[in-house]
């Protein structure tokens, strides 16, 4: 083995190990499971409460007009509801059923509608539209109208809907998808950054990296782990994307094609995380160097949060808002923007230059840090015992 | 052949080494002694690039090591270390291939060194499930298994029993005996004197003794004298002959190399019947106390 095909080979079966050990660990495995099934049940919860449409049921007693059933039907039909009429012998048992929740309404002949509250101003509508319908066919006939004639007279008139604005149909579909995505993407980030740190830690503490390390240099060593974990993490971003979006295609919106845009949502989470945990663990990897005992690693593991958190609470705000001055300067530069922007592309149009500099800024970032973290993990990872500071770090590579 | 050439290292005010220069040949057992803290752990470092040297250089057939070069290496830290929770035989495979050896032979190579431990009937054991010695052995195997030219031990010996330390005697001298260049350190100086053909004795970051252990020992000036007279150890007041160290409550004594061995044993029949009378070289820690003297 010679020269940097060698080199590469190496940093390859690094990533392949780190990849293999911790896919096969019991942990990940059913935690895993959990998150996918989870994601499916979710999906299929939400399809199915979402798919109910509510019943209401309407009472009726006393001298109520014939085909006020039909009449009722109709109307609610008209405002998509679905109603269960149910006829009461006397006043006192509907207003009963009302009292005790076995009915919406009561609606007592002609003249009086029974709530236990506040009206239900639809439900309202629907019983008042159909009484009122009646009693003008009733009249019309008195008239001696044809039915034609009455048809006529009681059709309402068709009036057509005109929107200033145009209401995009995938608009709301597409911020959920953007919640989701923005929530899959920290915390997948968060995660196998975490992982990485831990298998820098871990190899730290049983000591065996000096033997690696007499084998390979410390940056193909990080860069073996930083993409054997990253190559899990991708798989596991593309199994539980595709366990979400699999289950949320239950869902049936106009004009909307979940696959096709939740599809969407998914590569652009798939690049993006790619980027965002290339920044990342290298910054983890950097700190689990610090550290020789895995009782340590909490002390270092909360380091990366404060440039973490605030970009997943500025990525909500832009799920509101995606064109505040905050929001916008934060898409751009690292490190908020490898959440930030793809939930801002996700919910408005960005600029195509201001996605190249985003892309542009963290690519030369992730670039810098590998070199910094680079120095800093070789400088650490030989030093056992107490936390290595990491000036001390920095200076003990050359 | 391996050549420490001038090796310098400081950390902060504390020298590690300070201009240590020694030679490893092939198939030989390389001795590499001094007491803790005299700088063997970190010129193995050295050796591997796991530290820069301020100066000096680590050469190999004359040129300095190159990455490449350094994947015919060895090594095994005195750090113990491999991955818990892997099996063994895959953890063997792993740094085969990562030395660079293809899938095949990789394997080829794990299965001999399992078998030669006596570890083939436990090769998808976890590394934590084996005992401590069977770990010591999968450590050792870890820097042998992809055939290194030279094999570079830290406190090999550290931690074995007797019969630990007799089985890898046999399998430096095995090894020796293929071609390979061994060097291994010790604190230990008189448990490894058997073991091993050369010595470099370092101390304070200095070598202050190199060369074949046999001819160290013949050439020095120095005798260990060992005189009972009716059981009772005894050495006679003359010039030449100097009392050196009490050890388990008994008295050594060296005496130059030039003493006539008839004179202090005339000496010591007029004081009663000699029970015992040994004159021998000098043993190792007594040659490493010599040359850290001058």
């Amino acid at each position: 083995m010679s020269g940097p095909t060698g080199r590469l080979a190496q940093i390859w079966h690094i990533a392949m190990r780190d990849l293999k050990q911790r896919a096969r660990s019991r942990a990940f495995l059913v935690t895993m499971v959990l998150i996918v099934g989870l994601a499916l049940l979710m999906g299929q919860l939400i399809a199915w409460e979402s798919g109910k449409t509510p019943t209401s049921v309407i009472g009726l007693t006393g001298q109520v007009p014939t085909g006020i059933e039909a009449a009722l039907d109709s109307a609610a039909s008209a405002f998509d509801v679905t109603i269960d009429v149910r006829t009461y012998p006397d006043t006192a048992s509907a207003e009963q059923a009302v009292q005790d929740g076995h009915a919406d309404v009561a609606l007592i002949g002609t003249s009086t509608m029974v709530w236990k509250g506040d009206p239900d101003l639809r439900l309202a509508a629907i019983v008042n539209g159909a009484v009122a319908n009646l009693e003008r066919r009733r009249q019309a006939a008195d008239l001696g109208l044809t039915d034609e004639q009455v048809a006529a007279l009681v059709s309402p008139a068709a009036l057509t809907n005109q929107r200033l604005t145009q209401v995009d149909p995938e608009a709301e579909p597409r911020r959920i998808g953007a919640n989701i995505g923005t929530f899959v993407l920290y915390m997948a980030i968060l995660l196998f950054g975490q992982f990485v740190m831990m298998g820098v830690t871990e190899e730290k503490a049983s000591r065996v990296v000096e033997v690696v390390l007499s084998r390979v240099r410390p940056y193909q060593v990080l860069a073996g782990k930083v993409i054997g974990i990253g190559l899990l993490g991708l798989a596991q971003v593309v199994i539980l994307g595709g366990a979400i979006l699999l289950s949320l295609t239950t869902f049936h919106i106009a004009n909307v094609s979940i696959p096709s845009l939740g599809g969407g949502i998914l590569l652009s989470v798939i690049f993006w995380f790619l980027l965002g945990y290339a920044f990342y663990s290298v910054i983890y990897a950097a700190l689990g160097a610090t550290v020789s005992r895995q009782e340590d690693i909490q002390s270092v593991a909360m380091l990366p949060l404060p440039l973490l958190l605030p970009a997943f609470f500025i990525s909500i705000v832009a799920l509101e808002d995606p064109n505040t001055t905050l929001v916008r300067i934060t898409s751009l530069i690292p490190p908020t923007s490898p959440i930030v922007m793809p939930t801002r592309m996700a919910v408005t149009s960005v600029p195509p230059w201001e996605v190249a500099v985003s892309v542009g800024l963290l690519l030369a970032s992730t670039y810098g840090l590998i070199r910094l973290g680079g120095r800093i993990y070789a400088g650490a990872i030989l030093r056992l015992g107490a936390k290595v500071r990491l000036r001390d770090a920095w200076r003990a590579a050359e | 052949m391996l050549s420490c050439e001038g090796l310098e290292k400081r950390f902060g005010d504390v020298v590690a080494l300070d201009g240590a220069t020694f030679e490893v040949r092939p198939g030989r057992i390389l001795g590499f002694l001094g007491p803790n803290g005299a700088g063997k752990t970190t010129t193995m470092r050295c050796i591997f690039d796991l530290i820069h040297p301020d100066a000096g250089e680590v050469r190999w057939n004359g040129a300095p090591v190159t990455s490449e070069q350094r994947l015919r290496f060895g090594y095994m830290p005195e750090e113990r270390g491999l991955y818990p929770k892997m099996a063994i035989r895959e953890q063997l495979v792993y740094f085969a291939r990562l030395s660079g050896m293809g899938r095949g032979e990789a394997n080829d190579a794990a299965d001999r060194w399992l078998a030669t431990f006596g570890l083939a009937d436990r090769a998808t054991s976890k590394l934590e499930q084996l005992s401590h010695g069977n770990q010591q052995r999968v450590q050792l195997a870890t820097a042998l298994v992809h055939d290194p030219e030279l094999a570079v031990l830290d406190e090999p010996f550290a931690g074995l029993d007797p019969i630990g330390m007799e089985a890898l005697s046999e399998t430096l001298h095995s090894l020796a005996a293929s071609g390979v260049g061994i060097i291994f350190s010790s604190h230990q100086l008189d448990l490894v004197e058997d073991v091993c053909e050369d010595v470099v004795i370092i101390h304070q970051g200095r070598v202050v003794l190199t060369g074949d252990l046999a001819t160290l020992r013949a050439r020095s000036t120095r005798r260990h004298l060992v005189v009972e007279v009716d059981g009772v150890p005894w050495a006679p007041d003359i010039p030449g002959v100097e009392r050196v160290e009490t050890r388990h409550g008994r008295p050594r004594y060296l005496a130059r190399h030039d003493t006539g061995i008839d004179r202090i044993l005339a000496l010591a029949q007029q004081e009663g019947e000699v029970t015992r009378f040994a004159f021998e070289p000098p043993s190792l820690s007594d040659l490493f106390r010599e040359a850290v003297a001058q």
